[in-house]
């Protein structure tokens, strides 16, 4: 019988090339026209400790990995022991028997063979392709052309120490799981790489990071693409100078953008608030990991909402959003970026490790990317906080005949600094307009995404939204679930629909923030908070169990 | 007294103080600027938050009021987004070699074409007289009431060893050297820094003192070397540019004769790059 899902987990030691067997393995699968989502689960460190990758994959819509897997290939005696309990019903562990002895599954000499060529290390998760493509039951032509074109290092050795891990297999492995094709062939991209291409199509001029995981990926993306999407990107010395320069680079008319985890988010603090002071549009993209201070770099949480809603001292508007899945990233990096210009303020785009480095099969229509001009200064003398009727005051960048002054203190509408009581009250109003504005233009927006019609109401948000959509197939619920994009402003117009039923809200966080912003912003008393907090992205399995335990 | 180049602000700044010279030097150097070419248009100047930077309300050019250190990294976002911008970083001592000398030291390291003008009164004024990093040992202020226990920096050799091609030092006294010499930071094509001596009147005031040892330099030195012994010499004080060198500047080192804003990639193109990237092998 066919199961509706394949899921293939690789495990070693960093510096083993097990990210890169798993990234083979997904597109693999979506060569074969196949859905794919693939996490991956590494240590903060570049040799040796334990990374595992795990893909799931489906001919249908598929928004999580399972950590029970059908082939585990286990390359170092850790995994193995790690791994044992991570296989389903009749699935098969593959191990390094030079690493461990007796064993149950597979055992091969993945790293003896390896030795017989240069930098062994680097070979042993070519033969965790073999594997699976074994055990896919595909030719050696098939494995051939993968490893040409996935590990085009030293491809003659790479083939060789294949064939032989291949033919190891074959008596016990060959084409034991023999999965059907699918019906599309989709690309694959992690959320980080979603955000940069979402925020290049929707105008992105300028990137600025400083590393810190898991939002250096997108750094790592936008500069190797740099001159081709015709980007500015630069590393600077801190996340206080990444902020301060987007904050001038968008002085100068320039769409910024910055992007960096809890501690690097902390660091920009005074500059969010210079940008909500100064109406620069600013779009931050804040990807969560447990905290606080250095936490857990390499793993996700949601911790961080609080943070994002609170952002910067003093008071002036912000629009705060997360995506719900990968896809859902490309448009939401443009549109945030979009919005952020049209209101002239400093804005969030929340994520977590979860989403950001996770990949999964994505399809979107490129060109449906949002794309929105400012409002510009048309002629006359040019007052750069002009008070208008929405709070908005037209831009106007350097070089020009008028003079455009930003400016972090109070100041009148020229932009000159002011301590006058009544243009302090009168610059406090026209910031607040901008909220209702943002408001009103939201409301004309789809805020939130709801799934499915019956059953019991589940709120949840982020990557969470992808355990949670995915639990709901494995266990097979019947749920509405309600995921607000926005959470500053947070839609509680399309919310309140919804008051009256006693909502499960599922969320990565200890204190129930998610939870706790439904109950002081829309009034839901939840009948269940289901929440994991160390570290791991929910099980769709372990998940549903959870959701059926308290419904 | 209102010109041209003053906006309506009223100035807040003490009768005597060293920053109405830096402020009319400013001003001639707009002028000078404009005669070779550089019109008051393109240029953007960024302050920090002090004394010093009541610059940016009084100046009537176009520019971002930064906050407290950060005007360095300011003035880097709005030159790498338009490098035909010509910018003008007003900073103070305390936030340019207190809170700011990251980013200080870094637009040195990086070359990043910008012009940083140093309002240097050895004091942070505008809260009130405090030590800066730039004052004596033994200054005494209101947080350091038995005399500062700290060695100042000498700005000059620092700026020199973190890389800045042209370093130069002036005086708030001398009013055309010091417009002199902003203009020749301008001209120079990558990171300029200008020491400006500067008397505050109120908490530190060395007038005597500067007008008996400042001295102006004729020529470059002969060395990296001599310019250092230049810099550390207490008995006199010289004044001019002590250093200057050509490097790439950071933006044309990093995307050479782009413009980020007036060559930016249109919406079709933007989709059609995004395009190719997925669904191209």
């Amino acid at each position: 019988m066919k199961k509706r899902v394949f899921t293939f987990l690789v495990g070693g030691k960093a510096g083993e090339g097990v990210k890169k067997a798993g990234s083979v393995a997904a597109h693999l699968f979506a060569s074969m026209g196949r859905q794919v989502f693939q996490m991956d689960d590494y240590q903060s460190l570049i040799r040796g400790g334990h990374n595992f990758s795990v893909i799931s994959t489906s001919t249908g819509e598929i928004t999580s990995h399972y950590m029970k897997a059908n082939l585990v290939v286990a390359l170092d005696a850790r995994s193995y022991r790690l791994h044992q309990d991570h296989l389903v019903e009749n699935g098969i562990m593959v191990f390094n028997s030079d690493e461990v002895e007796g064993g149950e599954g597979l055992g091969l000499p993945l790293k003896k063979e390896a030795e017989k060529y240069p930098r062994p290390e680097l070979r042993v998760g070519v033969g965790a392709i073999a594997a699976l493509v074994e055990t896919l039951g595909f030719e050696k032509s098939r494995m051939h052309e993968v490893i040409k074109e996935e590990y085009p290092r030293d491809i003659e050795n790479n083939i060789a120490y294949a064939d032989k891990i291949y033919g190891l297999a074959k008596p016990k492995l060959g084409g034991k799981f023999s999965l059907r094709a699918g019906d599309g062939k989709l690309p694959i991209l992690s959320g980080n790489e979603a955000i940069g291409l979402g925020a290049v199509a929707g105008g992105l001029d300028v990137y600025l990071g400083y590393p810190m995981t898991p939002s250096s990926p997108l750094l790592h993306f936008l500069a190797a693409r740099a001159e081709d999407f015709g980007l500015t990107v630069v590393h600077p010395e801190s996340e206080i100078a990444v902020a301060n320069m987007a904050i001038g680079a968008a002085a100068a008319g320039a769409r910024a953008m910055v992007g960096t985890s809890g501690g690097g988010f902390a660091l920009m603090d005074e500059a969010f608030s210079l940008a909500g002071m100064t109406e620069i549009p600013l779009l931050c993209v804040l990807g969560s990991r447990p905290g606080p201070a250095t936490g857990v770099p390499t793993y996700t949480e949601q911790g961080d909402l609080f943070f994002a809603l609170n952002k910067g001292h003093g008071e002036f508007p912000r629009i705060v959003a997360s995506p719900g899945s990968v896809k859902e990233a490309y448009y939401l990096a443009a549109e945030m970026l979009s919005l952020v210009w049209r209101f002239q303020t400093p804005g969030v785009l929340l994520t977590e490790k979860h989403l950001a480095e996770s990949k999964m099969t994505v399809d979107f229509n490129v060109d449906e990317a949002h794309w929105s001009e400012p409002k510009i200064h048309a002629k006359g003398e040019y007052r750069r906080y002009l008070d208008t009727e929405d709070g908005i005051s037209p831009l106007l960048f350097p070089p020009s005949k008028e003079i455009i002054k930003w400016n972090s203190y109070e100041h009148d509408e020229a932009g000159i600094t002011t301590e006058r009581a009544e243009i302090i009250a009168q610059m406090h109003d026209k910031r607040q307009r901008k909220s209702e504005a943002i408001r009103g233009h939201l409301k004309d927006l789809k805020t939130v995404n709801e799934y499915g019609e019956n059953g019991v109401l589940i709120l949840t948000y982020g990557s969470t939204t992808m355990s949670v959509l995915e639990a709901l197939r494995a266990g097979g619920i019947e749920a509405r679930v309600v995921q607000p994009i926005f959470l500053d402003p947070l839609p509680t117009w399309e919310l309140e629909r919804h008051i009256g039923r006693a909502p499960v809200v599922v969320e990565q966080s200890r204190a129930g923030q998610f939870a706790n912003l439904l109950r002081e912003k829309v009034g839901f008393e939840p009948r269940a908070v289901i929440k994991r907090y160390d570290g791991r992205p929910f099980d769709p399995v372990e998940l549903a169990a959870q959701i059926k335990g308290v419904i | 007294m209102t010109d041209e180049f003053s906006t309506y602000a009223e100035k807040t700044w003490c009768p005597g103080c060293g920053n109405f010279g830096i402020f009319n030097a400013f001003k001639k150097a707009i002028g000078q600027l404009g005669e070779l070419g550089i019109g008051r248009q393109r240029i953007f100047i960024t302050a920090g938050i002090g004394q010093h930077a009541k610059m940016f309300d009084y100046a009537n050019v176009s520019g971002f009021y930064s906050l407290h250190g950060r005007s360095m990294a300011t003035a880097q976002g709005v030159k790498l987004a338009n490098p035909e911008l010509v910018v003008l970083d007003f900073v103070g001592d305390g936030d340019a070699m207190g809170e700011g000398l990251e980013h200080l030291l870094f637009a040195a390291k990086r070359n990043a074409d910008i012009t940083v003008v140093m309002h240097n009164n050895g004091i942070y004024a505008l809260t009130t007289g405090q030590r800066s990093p730039l004052s004596e040992r033994g200054y005494k202020g209101p947080s350091t009431p038995r005399g500062s226990e700290e060695e100042p920096f000498n700005p000059i050799t620092l700026l020199m060893e973190a890389g800045a091609t042209f370093v130069a030092r002036s005086y708030s006294g001398n009013i055309d050297h010091l417009a002199q010499m902003m203009v020749q930071a301008v001209l120079h094509e990558g990171f300029s820094f200008i020491d400006v001596l500067q008397v505050c009147v109120t908490f530190n005031d060395k007038y005597d003192l500067y007008n008996q040892s400042v001295e102006v330099l004729n020529a470059l030195p002969e060395s990296y070397d001599q310019a250092v012994a230049l810099a550390r010499q207490k008995d006199k004080l010289p004044i001019g540019v002590f250093y200057q060198v050509q490097k790439p500047a950071h933006h044309k080192a990093l995307y050479g004769e782009w413009n980020p804003i007036s060559q930016r990639l249109s919406r079709t193109q933007r989709a059609k790059k995004v395009k190719k990237l997925l669904y191209s092998p």
